[in-house]
């Protein structure tokens, strides 16, 4: 049986600069997978390359259920079932919600009155039915676009999830509304790779498999234990468990490594 | 046919009441002082206008009426309708309540209002010899009626130009709701020289939308001017659309202590349209308010221009005046000029001016194709959505719709036939 979603040395780059070095990662379906790291250990630039963003020279392989996505365009990947919550989603202005659902649902060869049909029973269950018929992340707080990614993801029911910092910049009961939106939408049909700097929103969301990406690589897997480990040590003590040198040198550094949180993360 | 000049002036005046023939001598004279628009002066310099006064003409009766089209006929509740055909009133119906009548006939009952300088451009002044027939309204004070009144300007003759009038008196306290529609056929060569002027007593609300959806050879320089007393509030909304060249000078007056004017307007210009807007809102009164918002598209090699000025008066305390213009240019060889301007000549107003041109916003395209919609799917969207913040607040509900339709359409026009980019 193919996985939700796997990747084979997988390599980034920008201009000169390689972010990714080569990852490899399988997420099965039913499974949500957490991939942690410092800032500027690649975690994010591995979400927008298989989400497709450009700008990045990419090699590896990127199999959604068995289906290399590395030579799609964006939208055809999101049509195949590969779907991104975004950290900081824009703001649309003029463009409801339900229109972006309704036109997604119509790309899709599905009916779109069915998909807003069940648009607002999920919302109902998220508490997100007033975000349906305002524009798309249009005067939300951080926590109810989060919300809004989520709902979109439930409605539009991608085979492979990838939840980019979904908890950054959230209160702790935003984080827990979040886990718990991650946590309805498990299911056999789902594979979710869940990017965060923090262990935080593990607390309140079971990953089957815990992944540490330091210098663009995966360089530890496994249970939920290696979340506790970062959480009693950080990233550095890992480093040292592993005996790992950091690859870029502090001058190659960019300003947003020294920072937590900040939307400069890569 | 007849041409612009003294004997036309005569064989018009020969049956006129003496007010009117007193404006037209007048304004003959400025006509012929005034030289045709010219590029080097400011208001005309990003326009390019080819107007040829000589070889055009008066049309002499009015040619046929055009059928209603869907915007006439999304209006299904008016309580009035006017249909002026180049230049002359064809039809009055109903209205009474808000007294509606042909601009003609306010003549007969003395010096009809003037709020347009006729020394303003040589269109405004041929107007003030050659017009004097159009659509009014007197509304009596406290009459309340959100049933809209239509008035159609329609040009249906080639080679002709026109001086439709359109006079709005809103009395004390009443509230009236106009949707003047332009509609010309294509391959009409006319110019419609409008002259609108809305005056609105103490209290008074006037909603008033202009739809503009003249034909591909059709001129329109349009100069309206409207006057606001004592807590009187004006909606304006407008949508242009047609036209070969399209320009709107709109001048509004706050001189009523706490009066108001909102100004909501889309414009989607193609092919080698030019559509221009000048908008001058004088802040005279005190606690005046101003809102201005134009959101346009231009395609192909279509151009459009927007001069903006708020301009508030030594007079004009706690004023609030805000105008704001977003351009979207869709095809390299299309362009669009923003300028809004401030005259700030008081200390104590909230002021804001903003203004863009650009193509679509890359990083929203991302967003939705990430969401699985093609690129043309979510550009037509992105497109429906930038236009959709000024149709919802458009003061007449009804031509929103039929204008959503108009703008979806014009674009997957432009992007099926390969303009865009």
């Amino acid at each position: 049986m193919n996985s939700a979603l796997s990747i084979r040395d997988l390599h980034a780059s920008v201009g000169s600069v390689e972010i990714l070095r080569g990852v490899d990662l399988d997420v099965g379906f039913g499974e949500v997978h957490a991939v942690m790291g410092p800032n500027g250990s690649g975690k994010s630039t591995l979400c927008h390359v298989l989400t497709g963003k450009e700008g990045y020279h990419v090699s590896g392989s990127a199999l959604l259920d068995g289906t290399e996505v590395l030579d799609l365009d964006v939208d055809a990947r999101a049509r195949l079932g590969l779907l991104q919550a975004f950290q900081y989603p824009v703001e649309i202005p003029g463009v409801k919600l339900s229109e972006l659902l309704r036109e997604a649902a119509e790309e899709r060869g599905v009916d779109p009155d069915e998909t807003l049909a069940r648009a607002r029973e999920l919302a109902e269950r998220l508490g997100a039915v007033e975000f349906l018929d305002r524009s798309v992340n249009d005067d939300l707080s951080g926590g109810e676009k989060k919300r809004s990614e989520i709902l979109q993801m439930a409605v539009l029911r991608p085979k492979a999830a990838l939840l980019d910092e979904i908890d950054s910049g959230l209160d702790i009961d935003a984080v827990r509304e979040v886990a718990a939106a991650v946590e309805e939408m498990r299911g056999p049909d789902l594979g979710v790779l869940l990017i965060t700097h923090y262990s935080r929103i593990l607390k309140y969301l079971r990953a089957d498999r815990i992944h540490v990406m330091m210098d663009g690589r995966i360089v530890s897997s496994g249970g939920p234990e290696l979340a506790e480990e970062l959480e009693a040590g950080g990233y550095e003590a890992l480093r040292q468990r592993l005996g790992l040198q950091p690859v870029t040198s502090a001058a190659e550094r960019r300003p947003s490594d020294f920072f937590t949180d900040t939307p400069f993360d890569v | 046919m007849l041409a612009l000049n003294a004997t036309t002036l005569e064989v018009l005046n020969r049956d006129a009441p003496e007010p009117l023939v007193r404006r037209r001598v007048a304004g003959f004279d400025i006509y012929q002082e005034t030289p045709p628009p010219s590029d080097t002066e400011e208001a005309w310099r990003y326009v390019e206008i080819d107007v040829d006064f000589d070889a055009l003409a008066l049309a002499e009766r009015a040619g046929d009426p055009l059928a209603p089209g869907p915007f006439v006929s999304a209006i299904t509740d008016a309580v009035g309708h006017a249909v002026v055909v180049d230049g002359h009133a064809v039809t009055v119906d109903g209205g009474e309540s808000v007294g509606l009548t042909a601009a003609a006939t306010l003549w007969l009952e003395g010096e009809a209002p003037r709020l347009v300088d006729p020394s303003v451009d040589k269109f405004a002044a041929a107007g003030f010899a050659f017009g004097g027939d159009g659509a009014a309204l007197r509304v009596p004070a406290g009459v309340v009626e959100p049933r809209p009144v239509v008035i159609e300007l329609q040009a249906a003759t080639g080679g002709t130009i026109s001086f439709p009038e359109v006079v709005v008196e809103v009395g004390e306290n009443a509230d009236v709701n106009v949707v003047v529609v332009y509609r010309s056929p294509n391959d009409v060569d006319a110019v419609i020289a409008p002259l609108l002027g809305l005056d609105v007593a103490p209290g008074g609300r006037l909603r008033f939308t202009t739809v503009q959806l003249l034909g591909d050879a059709t001129t329109l320089v349009a100069h309206e001017r409207a006057r606001l007393d004592r807590d009187a509030t004006l909606r304006v909304g407008e949508a242009g659309l047609g036209g070969a060249l399209a320009r709107l000078d709109l001048g509004v007056r706050l001189d009523g202590d706490g009066s108001s004017v909102e100004v909501v307007g889309l414009y989607f210009g193609e092919a080698r349209q030019v559509l221009d807007y000048r908008m001058v809102i004088d802040h005279v009164g005190r606690s005046t308010s101003s809102d201005v918002l134009l959101k346009g598209a231009v395609e192909d090699e279509a151009q459009s221009v927007f001069t903006g000025l708020l301009r508030i008066a030594p007079s004009a305390a706690r004023t609030s005046a805000f105008e704001t213009n977003r351009n979207l240019v869709l095809s390299e060889g299309a362009k669009a000029h923003s300028v809004p301007n401030l005259e700030i000549l008081c200390d104590d107003v909230v002021c804001g001016h903003g203004s863009s041109v650009g193509p679509l916003d890359a990083e929203h395209l991302y967003y939705l194709m990430s969401r699985g919609l093609s690129r043309p799917r979510a550009e037509r969207l992105l497109v429906h959505g930038f236009f959709e913040e000024v149709i919802e607040r458009l003061p007449s509900k009804a031509m929103a719709e039929p204008l959503r339709r108009e703008v979806d359409d014009r674009f997957a026009a432009a992007q099926a036939a390969g303009r865009l980019g």
